[in-house]
């Protein structure tokens, strides 16, 4: 099976700040996640991949799709849904008008099939009900769920999701899990998040980011066990831990190297990211 | 399940979709998106500016110069915000390319600008009007460096409202016109044996705008190095070698 991604030796530099090194990456169907602090690399990463900014080295194809040529940028921007950090939007403009004026940038040229299409984003966003309602008047939610319609109109192989959940609150953040989690189901979705839960009940592959490079590539259950014998629970703060806070039970959860004898507690996807980032070796992306 | 697209030949040739169809249809939302507001300020400023010489008793076609180099100034300026798009990130990897969105823009304000233009001449007594095709030319390139400055600041920074800064940039040009030393000087009086030479320099600001324009709406494509990198280790799941 061709990999939806296949990209190697990505490099990007913002003056001589490096915020893409070296990456190399393939992605497949299904939801994978991108972790890693502020200024890792990660909206870089996607912004590349999706064609908005040009690397300076390295290449890449989506879908099969070469970027680097107008040609093959165009044919993959047909296939392609991008959802990015701030999306942005005509306040004046309805839910529908907006995602309609997106469907026809996406070259959607039949009227009567383009508002069927937008009808059709727009219900599964769970937005018909305010699909006439203007931008200005949505919570920060709808307007996420806006923007998402927007990234799926077209039904694109490729959607890339920049801290969709960003602002969202619970009930908001679990509704937008099932619309990626659909969203995933038939095509390739790339997700970046500051969320380790999003992470753990979305994807089946996650992407460890820092410093422009790729540190972690792998399943989740791979990212936890990183931490697997290297979290443990006492009474008072261990000052051999590298962190260590009370929890609402009133013990200690340390994460570090445990004494002996410690009673250790199960790790999180939380604890196997913070042990990548600190101080792991590198390891680079499976080819 | 979705069918995963097999590298092919449409790497050298894209899916042919026809421009007018989508321009046709991208009408309606990009005329209701524009800046109205800026441009209605701009325009009306314009006019007033222009009829300032009716208030006098003899006016003159010094006069008419300086009120139409302010007024076209005044209209450039509501232009400078005609880029201005908050939705541009969440556009920014659509088929449909930059150039064809920043043109229709431009397209869709190019009659009324024309239309402006004449009402502003019109407005200037016949005593007072200076050379009209002279006046056009400088007109025109002003307009035409504020939608440089604006384009250039899309493609150089993304930004997504780049019309402050493009006004802000020509109100600057102004400043520093009025301080070129005479052999370049832009706003020569209308009496001035160094009219015409001026206006050759302003026909080059033109020209220069328009190319800046043109060159600034296409968007930047970095080809693959070396795309060979893409095979596979194994050779056996990767696209081929091109």
């Amino acid at each position: 099976m061709f990999p939806t991604v296949s990209a190697s030796g990505l490099t990007l530099r913002y003056g001589g700040t490096p915020a893409l090194d070296d990456v190399s990456l393939r992605l497949e169907e299904g939801v994978t996640g991108l972790l890693g602090p502020n200024g890792a690399g990660k909206t870089t990463l996607l912004r590349v991949l999706a064609t908005a900014v040009p690397a300076d080295r390295g290449v890449f194809t989506v879908l099969g799709h070469d970027p680097g040529t107008a040609a093959g940028r165009q044919n993959l921007r047909r296939e392609l849904g991008y959802l990015p950090q701030t999306p942005g939007f005509h306040p004046d403009f309805t839910a529908f008008a907006f995602v309609d004026y997106v469907a026809i940038l996406k070259e959607m040229t039949d009227r009567s099939a383009r508002h069927r299409e937008v009808s059709r984003v727009l219900q599964a966003v769970g937005l018909s009900d305010v699909r006439g309602k203007r931008i200005k008047r949505l919570s920060g939610g709808m307007r996420q769920r806006v923007a998402l319609a927007a990234a799926l109109v077209g039904d694109p192989g490729f959607l890339v999701l920049d801290e969709p959940t960003v602002g969202l609150d619970p009930q908001q953040r679990m509704r937008f899990r099932e619309l990626v989690a659909e969203a995933g189901e038939g095509r390739t979705v790339l997700l970046s998040t500051h969320q380790t839960e999003d992470v753990a009940m979305l994807c089946r592959r996650v992407i460890v980011m820092s410093s422009g490079r790729i540190r972690f590539d792998g399943t989740p259950a791979e990212l936890t066990a990183r931490a697997a014998g290297r979290v443990w629970s006492s009474a008072e703060r261990d000052p051999g831990a590298r962190a260590g806070w009370r929890t609402g039970l009133g013990s200690f959860r340390n994460v570090g190297d445990p004494p002996e004898g410690a009673e250790l507690l199960e790790p999180t996807l939380e604890d196997g990211y913070l042990f990548t980032l600190d101080g792991e070796p590198v390891r680079e992306a499976a080819a | 399940m979705r069918a995963v697209a097999v590298p092919g030949p449409d790497l050298k040739e894209p899916t042919r979709v026809r421009t007018y169809p989508v321009v046709r249809a991208l009408l309606r939302p990009v005329a209701h998106m524009l800046p109205h507001r800026a441009l209605a300020a701009g325009s009306v400023l314009g006019l007033l500016l222009a009829a300032v010489p009716r208030l006098y008793e003899r006016p003159d076609a010094e006069l008419g110069v300086g009120l139409l180099r302010a007024a076209a100034l005044a209209f450039a300026l509501g232009a400078a915000f005609l880029l201005d798009d908050p939705a541009r990130h969440i556009t920014a990897a659509v088929p449909t390319g930059r150039a064809v969105r920043v043109g229709l823009r431009m397209a869709l304000v190019a009659p009324l600008a024309v239309l402006w233009w004449t009402a502003a001449l019109l407005l200037v007594p016949e005593a007072a009007r200076p050379p009209v095709g002279a006046m056009t030319l400088e007109a025109a390139a002003t307009l035409a460096l504020a939608l440089a400055a604006a384009t250039a600041a899309v493609r150089f920074s993304g930004q997504s409202e780049p019309g402050l800064g493009a006004a802000g940039g020509l109100l600057a040009a102004a400043v520093a016109a009025t301080l070129l030393p005479v052999p370049l000087g832009l706003l020569v009086p209308v009496a001035d044996p160094g009219w015409d030479s001026a206006h050759q320099r302003w026909a080059a600001v033109l020209a220069g705008a328009v190319l800046v324009c043109a060159y600034c709406m296409r968007e930047a494509v970095r080809p693959n190095a070396s795309r060979a990198a893409l095979t596979s280790p194994s050779g056996t799941s990767g696209p081929p070698r091109r």
